[in-house]
């Protein structure tokens, strides 16, 4: 299992420097602007070129590269160039907010598209045709209009829940759980329908295996062949399609947070993109790249865990 | 049993449902005002403080040497008298007496000249508008002489805006100072319920010498850079104020929000190669002209801004000093016109000019290319990207380009656009006639320096420097319970021009 381990964490940091490598040129080869940006129109040339220098930008892309990973991995990653607030407070303050959004997003996915999978999956028939009628549809619905009408409709309309904002739950269970219900439930809609369909066609296979009838035939009650048997058999396929999907919520999070004016990641994301603030936008790349390999880690891990076959290749 | 644990399920919900709803409820509170900010703030050091939307966040905190009514007039605020010197050299300022900062330190002489000389020293966006101050004279506790490197007809606003904002010197310079601001201004920022990018809170600075003119306990301001996040918070009782477009108007009145506008962008054609050296064509004055009458500006007012705004013929505001009542209609859109002066400079065949193409205008780009054709002029499109944009325009790469440039102050667009070394200039072109009219309106003073300022701006109409389409409505949102005086030249209302409705 340790082996297991390292070699897992191995191919994490060789993603994470490749990743951010790849970043760093593209993102630095087309900051030779940012200095006239931040200064404005009327600063001088000489007032540009002064802060090229002190920003490093002078130098070439290579030593510009060397200098920022050097600090990077002693944990400085700089200063935004648009507020000075530095990198890490800036991301700080804002990645707690998406996790407890995205987190909560994929508790319930994982607990309704489970529900719905093997309900579909053990009773068939019409239940089954609606499950996936309703899960084709929800995959149809883009989040963003579906964010719309959910905050028109709770928010504007009806006013039971707060239209946009983030109350941190620290301050308020309730505040948090109703700033968050809104932006969850656009979220998930159209993970629900995916993961849904993903852990019906794992049960409906394992349901078909030789060894469930052979169960069946001993008289093992259906209960505990679904929850003891079934499910444990079924659980890797859903891991895989819960990890991808997080991913995918991560993403999907740029576009709800905007809707709902969340103080996220994703609006951090887009705001430094659009105003050229690189050394933010190195920061999230870094850190979304950690997230999503620890993310990956914790299923390798927790499908070695249910599978031991795993552990051995 | 099972009557008892239905009883106490219900219980519990209602207690929780009781709990929640003061945490879920609007922000109904009369005493506060809630604005959403199309940006973020930047940063609290007055170094490096803007104007435009972010004035919303740095205004509560640190007061202003004067102050701009609505209207752009300059007021007595922290200086209380203001007078200059018979050839506007020196501007003396006597000082308001008795006024504190928020960490205890007295407001007088030598904290303006730590100011005036920190904001601009900064190398900041705005430090060219304390730039024409060459020392700060200490002449008492209560009275400071600016003394200027000559005459700055900007310096007075200037004083209303980020060249007159001031801190408690002890921040000047300090790495704190961009997060916590220490002023002398009518609120205080609350770090414990501030987070950048969240929400900055401030509540009232009970020593405030003026606490009439803000008349609201708290202040929250909440970046929101999504317009339909913006009007849904308003629509739904989150906050009272926010910038919207003209798109929105039908939605927003529907929703029974109030909608204030002002003037202050104004967009068209930049013609930046008038010395023609990487197109001809352009320094025949025929030829600018042309550009000016090919566009039907009426037609874009009507289907680009859905009316919500003015066609210009001139690049100054309705209120500008610069403003010239005469020149209104100088361009009315007239293709013929434009056809026969293109014929008399000889270019009736036309010219091909590079223009860049950036998302923010691409809509523009197609009514461009038409009307240019319509003249045989060629645009070769160039894609620039986004964030250097500016950056390249003002490198003078291209010779004509679509911009939108805020009118503020006459004095604040001469120096945007009208001298050599000016930014929008881009190819910084030489024209001693019209650098002869700024000077006269750079020593004047009154009625001549008003008539001075429009002799220089009918110079620059009627050479064309410009193709001016149109001013744009800044839309600026109000709940029913707020009330709100839109300021002249900023894109959004200052803290102080709020008010209760009732």
């Amino acid at each position: 299992m340790l082996g297991f381990l390292l070699r897992r964490l191995g191919a994490a940091a060789i993603l994470v420097f490749v990743l951010t490598s790849l970043t760093f040129v593209l993102v630095f080869s087309s900051a030779q602007n940012a200095a006239r940006n931040i200064l404005g129109e009327s600063a001088s040339q000489e007032q540009v070129d002064a802060l090229n220098r002190e920003l490093g930008l002078d130098q070439p892309l290579f030593v510009q590269y060397t200098t920022w990973l050097g600090k990077a991995v002693t944990g400085n990653l700089g200063k935004s160039w648009t507020s000075n607030e530095q990198v890490a407070s800036a991301i700080a303050n804002r990645l707690p907010v998406t996790l407890s959004m995205v987190i909560t997003a994929i508790t319930v996915m994982t607990i309704i598209s489970v529900l719905l999978g093997v309900a579909a999956a053990v009773y068939g028939g019409w239940l089954d045709r609606l499950i996936q009628f309703i899960s084709v549809l929800g995959f149809s619905l883009p989040n963003f209009w579906i964010a719309l009408i959910l905050v028109l409709t709770f928010a504007v309309s009806l006013r039971w829940f707060p239209a946009t904002g983030y109350v941190p739950l620290t301050r308020s269970l309730y505040g948090w759980a109703g700033s968050l219900a809104l932006p969850v439930a656009a979220l998930v809609v159209g993970g629900i329908a995916s993961a849904a369909q993903q852990v019906r066609g794992a049960v409906i296979d394992v349901l078909e295996q030789d060894y469930i009838r052979t169960l069946r035939a001993r008289g093992v009650s259906p209960a505990s062949i679904l929850f003891r048997h079934a499910l444990r058999n079924a659980t890797p396929p859903a891991l895989t399609v819960l990890s991808l999907q997080f991913i995918a919520l991560l993403s999907g999070a740029v576009i709800i947070e905007r809707v709902f004016a969340i103080p996220g990641m994703g609006s951090l994301t887009v705001d430094a993109s659009l105003s050229g603030d690189t050394p933010v936008i190195m920061g999230i790349v870094i850190v979304l790249v950690l997230l999503v390999s620890l993310v990956n880690l914790l299923i390798d891990l927790a499908n070695a865990w249910v599978n031991p076959k795993v552990r051995l290749k | 049993m099972n009557t008892f644990m239905r009883s106490a399920f219900m219980a519990v919900s209602l207690l929780a449902l009781g709990q929640a709803a003061p945490v879920l409820a609007q922000d109904d509170d009369a005493t506060t005002l809630s604005l959403a900010s199309t940006v973020d703030n930047n940063s609290f050091d007055v170094g490096a403080l803007q104007i435009g939307h972010r004035v919303q966040y740095w205004m509560p905190v640190f007061d202003t040497l004067l102050v701009l009514d609505p209207k752009m007039n300059a007021q007595p605020n922290l200086a209380t008298e203001f007078t200059y010197n018979a050839d506007n050299t020196v501007l003396n300022l006597k000082l308001r007496e008795g006024v504190s900062f928020t960490d205890g330190a007295p407001f007088n002489a030598a904290a303006v000249k730590a100011n005036i000389e920190y904001i601009r020293d900064a190398a900041g966006q705005n430090s060219y508008m304390v730039g024409s101050v060459k020392d700060v004279e200490i002449v008492s506790d209560y009275e400071v002489n600016l003394v200027l490197n000559a005459p700055d007809p900007g310096l007075i606003g200037y004083l209303g805006m980020v060249g007159g904002a001031i801190a408690s010197p002890a921040t000047l310079g300090t790495e704190a100072s961009a997060t916590t601001p220490i002023g002398s201004g009518a609120y205080v920022l609350d770090a414990s319920e501030t987070v950048a990018g969240r929400q900055y809170v401030y509540t009232r600075n009970a020593d405030y010498w003026n606490k009439d003119a803000y008349p609201f306990e708290k202040m929250v301001i909440i970046p929101m850079n999504d317009l339909s996040a913006r009007l849904n918070a308003l629509k739904s009782g989150q906050i009272d104020a926010a910038a919207a477009d003209a798109k929105s108007i039908a939605e927003a009145e529907g929703a029974g929000l109030t909608v204030n506008a002002t003037q202050v962008d104004w967009q068209g054609l930049i013609i930046a190669d008038r010395a023609g050296k990487s197109v001809p064509a352009l320094a025949d004055v025929r030829v600018r002209q042309a550009l000016n009458f090919a566009f039907d500006k009426e037609g874009l007012v009507k289907h680009l801004l859905l009316d919500r705004g003015a066609v210009i013929d001139q690049p100054f505001n309705l209120q500008s000093q610069a403003f010239d009542p005469s020149l209104v209609g100088t361009y009315a859109f007239n293709i013929d016109k434009a056809r026969e002066l293109m014929k008399e400079a000889g270019f009736e065949n036309g010219f091909t000019v590079k223009m860049p193409s950036t998302p923010a205008f691409a809509s523009y780009e197609p009514i461009i290319e038409q009307t240019l054709n319509q003249l045989n002029i060629t645009v070769e499109w160039e894609k620039v990207a986004a964030n250097a944009f500016i950056a390249d325009l003002l490198a003078g790469k291209y010779p004509l380009f679509l911009m939108s440039l805020a009118s503020q102050t006459a004095w604040m667009d001469f120096r945007r656009f009208a001298f050599t070394e000016s930014p929008w200039n881009t190819s910084h072109v030489d024209d001693p006639a019209l650098a002869e009219l700024l000077k006269t309106a750079q020593l004047t003073t009154g009625e001549a320096q008003d008539e001075a300022m429009k002799a220089a701006n009918r110079y620059i109409t009627e050479n064309a420097f410009f193709a001016p389409w149109f001013m744009v409505d800044a839309i600026y949102l109000t709940d029913a319970g707020t009330k709100v005086d839109m300021q002249n030249q900023n894109i959004v209302p200052w803290p102080r021009n709020f008010a209760p409705a009732n």
